[in-house]
């Protein structure tokens, strides 16, 4: 629980309009995509048409012999480079080497003068391959007689997120194995009152961004500098800096806006590949992907589901059992903390007494997965939800009703050894209900269901922040956390603004430079308004503390005296300003105060996880019971976030996870049909639209300040993603009586599972 | 010009399927010849009982036009339904039945409206009817030197009644069913059904047709039939869009839909 519960904000809390969204909608914005060196080269990529190949040769003269072409690049051209990256695991070559793993893998990349003429010099590389047998499924990945993916023994990265093992490179397709276990599961499932179980698919989805991953890389014999559309530019730069050998000080990442990320910008994408075309090009070099390339980077974990759920006469959950195998791909990426995520994630916010979660992931011949919004927790939240609601049905109980019967309370420890719950599942859920009409009448056809999540947040607290206070009183903030879109480039200030006593149009930021703004872990696991927020807060009264010492020292008095005020100093008649204090301290309008700050694993972020995001959502659907399409009627998202710094952008982030979990429900799913993406462009992939949205949608946020973070704020932004399929499903089941068990649920899909249920009378 | 550039050259009218196509790199030409240039092909006129439209009129302005809408309200409200307002904007008529891509709205309707297309060529010109133009998925009977001049629908008399119901997951319709019906009090004289983007060309079925005609109340019953011999004829595919067994049974549902909303 937060120490202070101040509520007298006059710029916290309030909805103050987003920095950055003038230039935004004014396409002033900078990206990456606009960036233009002096000498600046371009590189085209060619890819791999195999899932599974041996490389036997590649020969390049031809496209290199091209006018406007500077080299060409292939994984045989990377002596005196570390080729093998990856935070987790150092599985992933830069270009393929030896041999591809999935069809659209990277194998060569041309460096010309302009975009076009790179494109044009693909055709003429000629490589030979001799095909492998390909896995595409877990199921296939596991078989007896499988080919094995990764030859090789791989280093475990430091960076990898959690403290257990890699289970990656042993002589097997398993990328990583986890299990959690309390309690007497067997004896549970045998004394319950009601059982249900299932076998639940969610499938493969691609976080669509409106940028394709961008970079622009210049490297010469003692630096490498790379401007890229990373979220998260610390872990890059350390990916970097082990394929180059160099220094953490020789390798600076530099990320302007980015736009969009959900998951899918995080962690080492393109940056070493472009890296190497420049210093083998000997020049700036620029790679932009399509879509469509993207779209062959990286995809969220399709993950099959085993589940079975119990409770016992009174209504009370005794016992859940799961076993998850999850594809992630050709390369491990940050898919072994997923797998640690999702197997914690299967008990949802109740408090069960008997548990035991099995996960694996294996290497497959697709496109890698990775981070995905939500991290895991949709995955299982399918299967989770849906199974609270065929048990309340089993057990005759209303399914909101015995939500709020089994959810864990608040400051309980419903997870063994982790953080005590710091969210109020209760009156999210009464929220959610209320919002959606709970208890009225509905047409036929329709369905209302509420269901909900909590994620042991991923944020590890490892950050730092530098405040500068200037002579005239304006601030500017250092900060690593890069502006996605989420609205850190307004919500910091705001933080800066209320410490500080300032204007918030005073404050100004300064992100994402890994030479000049201090170290922050990431920008993801929504931690940057709790960890982030809370370095801003502690640098400016680091900042006050400079600012009274001097103040006692230009007013000639002792420290004691000195009494802190909105935006200065008292001392008997005496008041300044913070600008006050700085120049008559320096006898100059001029210079600055810098107030620090580090965040680590201790104090109040000692327990992990930082705090649970937790949010409830509620829906109300309609099945054209002939064709089986679904309507979205209503929509109602509840984000438990502590203290919202800005409530407009902390419902935003909602309605934006939950629209993105609509998306999955209702029909986003990579499709593979033998070894190729199918449906591999924003044409044929269907995402939501804006005629897709529900007729009525509410937004609420719950704020009893308790959470770690600044004022009590905790993280939001994707819990509401995680409940809406199933949410979806059980809706489907209340409107028109199947059970489906399979995201997206697609018109097809529930039209013969209504026909199934019809033939079988 | 065309005749002059043969295979490097490309007609290019909005271009949102056209460039589409080249930036993916699936065509690749050297010149594109800007049809919008030609005036007089940006018109919709009426002339002797017939709408003229002009192959360069955008599916944007066939959906405001006033003339559309008092003469022949079932394609402005079909045409309001095509892709998105951006590639409305821009889309023209001509480009959308000269692509041929199987999942054309227009194209299905024309058929059953019994539009006729005007060709212009370096050795004249002729007119054909929708079918005989798009002739396959993404292929139809235009000569390298041909072009679409435009196409003349004749309007319906007072006694015929027509629906256009569409079915859409992504971003192109699943099956999009056309019916034009012929009444004469609790009668229906002639009937014409065309269902489209299920398979590679617009379909439609004489067997289909003929069960379509009698009593109303007949013909209700029949209904189940007449969609069975139009899926015949159809012969959906399996693909993206659904399975040919959930495409034969939304031609059953849609059949029944545009049955009642032509009718009522
Ligand atoms: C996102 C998206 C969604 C869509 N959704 C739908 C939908 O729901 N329903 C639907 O029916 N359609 C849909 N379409 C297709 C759309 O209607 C067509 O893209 C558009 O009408 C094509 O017209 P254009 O002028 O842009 O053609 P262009 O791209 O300029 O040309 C297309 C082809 O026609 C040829 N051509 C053009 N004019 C002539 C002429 N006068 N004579 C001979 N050849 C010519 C060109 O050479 C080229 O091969 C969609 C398209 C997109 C991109």
């Amino acid at each position: 629980m937060s120490a202070e519960k101040k509520t007298d904000f006059h710029v916290v809390n309030h909805s103050l309009p987003r920095r950055d969204g003038r230039v935004k909608v004014t396409g002033k914005a900078q990206y990456v995509a606009d960036l233009r060196l002096i000498g600046m080269a371009y590189a085209k990529v060619l890819r791999s048409t195999y899932a599974h190949a041996k490389i036997i040769s590649i020969d390049k003269s031809r496209a290199e012999a091209r006018p406007g072409v500077y080299c060409v690049v292939t994984g045989y051209d990377l002596e005196g480079l570390s080729p093998y990256y990856g935070h987790a695991v150092k599985d992933h070559p830069l270009l393929a080497i030896d041999k591809v793993r999935y069809a659209g893998e990277p194998v060569a990349a041309v460096v010309a003068v302009d975009e076009r003429t790179a494109f044009e010099a693909l055709e003429f590389i000629d490589v030979k391959y001799e095909e492998l047998k390909a896995v595409f499924t877990p199921a296939e990945a596991l078989a007896e007689d499988a080919p094995l993916l990764h030859e090789r023994q791989f280093e475990a990265g430091a960076l990898r997120g959690f403290e257990g093992e890699v289970s990656a490179g042993k002589g097997t397709n398993i990328c990583q194995t986890h299990k959690i276990q309390w309690g007497d599961v067997d004896k549970a499932f045998k004394e319950a009152a009601a059982v249900v179980e299932g076998n639940y698919y969610f499938p493969m989805t691609y976080a669509y961004a409106m940028e394709p991953y961008v970079a622009v890389a210049e490297v010469n014999d003692q630096d490498v500098t790379i401007y890229s559309s990373a979220q998260h530019p610390f872990m890059v730069r350390h990916d970097l800096k082990s394929v180059f050998n160099l220094p953490v000080s020789s390798v600076r990442l530099i990320v302007p806006f980015v736009g969009g990320g959900y998951g899918s910008k995080s962690y080492t994408k393109i940056e070493p590949l472009v890296a190497a075309c420049s210093w083998k090009a000997k020049r700036p070099v620029k790679l932009q992907l399509t879509v469509e390339e993207a779209m062959l980077t990286t995809r969220s974990d399709d993950a099959y589901t085993w589940m079975r759920t119990a409770a016992d006469a009174n209504g009370k959950i005794i016992a859940r059992q799961a076993k998850i195998v999850m594809n992630t791909g050709a390369y491990a990426e940050n898919s072994p903390l997923v797998v640690e995520k999702s197997t914690n994630r299967c008990v949802g916010p109740y408090a069960i007494p008997n548990v035991l979660i099995e996960n694996s992931s294996l290497y497959t011949n697709t496109v890698p997965a990775s981070s995905y919004r939500g991290f895991g927790c949709a995955q299982v939240t399918l299967p989770g939800e849906s199974q609270i609601d065929e048990l309340a049905a089993k057990i005759g109980k209303d399914p909101y009703e015995f939500r709020l019967a089994n959810a864990a309370k608040p400051g309980e420890e419903f997870f063994p050894g982790m953080r005590p719950f710091d969210g109020t599942l209760k009156q999210d859920l009464e929220t959610a209900a209320k919002a959606i009409g709970w208890g009225k009448p509905l047409p036929k056809g329709h369905g209302r269901t509420v269901a909900c999540s909590g994620s042991d947040a991923g944020a590890y607290p490892l950050t730092s922040t530098a405040i500068r206070v200037h002579a005239d009183g304006s601030v500017t903030i250092m900060t690593g956390s890069t502006e996605l879109g989420q609205g850190s480039h307004t919500v910091l200030p705001q933080i800066a603004a209320e410490e500080l006593g300032i204007p918030f149009e005073k404050v100004r930021v300064v992100s994402s430079d890994t030479a000049i703004t201090p170290y922050d872990r990431s920008t993801g696991a929504s931690r940057t308004t709790t960890l982030m927020g809370t370095a801003v807060l502690e640098a400016s009264r680091e900042a006050i503390q400079q600012m009274v010492v001097m103040a006692a020292d230009v007013l000639k008095v002792k420290i004691e005296q000195v009494r802190v005020v909105r935006g200065g100093v008292r001392c008997g008649e005496a008041q300044l300003k913070w600008s006050e204090v700085i120049s008559k301290f320096y006898a100059l309008p001029d210079g600055e105060v810098i107030g620090r700050a580090y965040i680590r694993k201790s104090g109040k972020f000692s327990a992990l996880p930082v705090f649970w995001e937790t949010a409830a959502t509620g829906v109300e659907i309609s099945v054209d019971e002939e064709t089986g399409k679904i309507t979205m009627e209503k929509l109602a998202t509840v984000g438990d976030v502590g203290l919202a710094i800005n409530p407009a952008l902390a419902e935003g982030q909602d309605i934006g996870a939950a629209t993105m979990g609509m998306g999955i429900g209702l029909f986003e799913e990579l499709v593979y049909e033998g070894s190729q993406l199918v449906n591999g462009s924003i044409l044929d992939y269907r995402l939501p639209r804006f005629s897709d949205l529900p007729k009525e949608v509410e937004l609420h946020l719950v704020q009893n300040q308790d959470g770690v973070g600044p004022y009590g704020a905790k993280g939001g932004g994707e819990a509401s993603l995680n409940s809406m399929a199933a949410n979806i499903a059980n809706a489907v089941d209340r409107a028109v009586g199947v059970r489906i068990r399979q995201a997206p649920l697609t018109p097809e899909r529930i039209w013969r599972a209504m026909k199934e249920k019809r033939d079988k009378g | 010009m065309l005749g002059e550039l043969g295979d490097k050259a490309r007609l290019y009218a909005g271009g949102t399927e056209l460039l589409l196509a080249m930036k993916h790199d699936l065509l690749r030409y050297e010149h594109l010849i800007d049809v919008k240039t030609i005036s007089d092909l940006n018109k919709i006129e009426l002339k002797n009982g017939s709408l003229m439209i002009g192959s360069t009129v955008t599916h944007r302005a066939l959906e405001r036009s006033p003339v559309v809408k008092e003469n022949l309200p079932v394609l402005a409200q079909m045409e309001t339904n095509v892709a998105n307002v951006r590639v409305r904007a821009s889309g023209t008529l001509g480009g959308n039945l000269c692509f041929a891509e199987p999942h054309s709205d227009p194209a299905t309707l024309l058929l059953a409206l019994g539009a006729r297309a005007h060709v212009q060529g370096k050795a004249g010109s002729k007119t054909v009817g929708i079918d005989k133009l798009i002739t396959g998925a993404y292929e139809t009977s235009l000569a390298s030197d041909e072009l679409l001049v435009g196409v003349e629908i004749p309007i319906p008399t007072k006694s015929k009644q027509a629906a256009y119901l569409k079915f859409q997951l992504h971003e192109r319709p699943t099956l999009g069913l056309a019916l034009v019906l012929d009444v004469d009090g609790d009668n229906v004289t002639t009937a014409t059904a065309v269902v489209g983007s299920v398979s590679t060309v617009p379909t439609q079925s004489g067997k289909a047709n003929s069960i379509l005609v009698g009593s109303k109340a007949q013909i209700e019953k029949q209904l189940p039939d007449a969609a069975e011999a139009l899926a015949e004829a159809a012969d959906p595919v399996d693909d993206l869009e659904g399975s040919a067994e959930y495409k034969c049974h939304l031609i059953r549902v849609f059949l029944k839909r545009a049955f009642s909303q032509a009718l009522s």
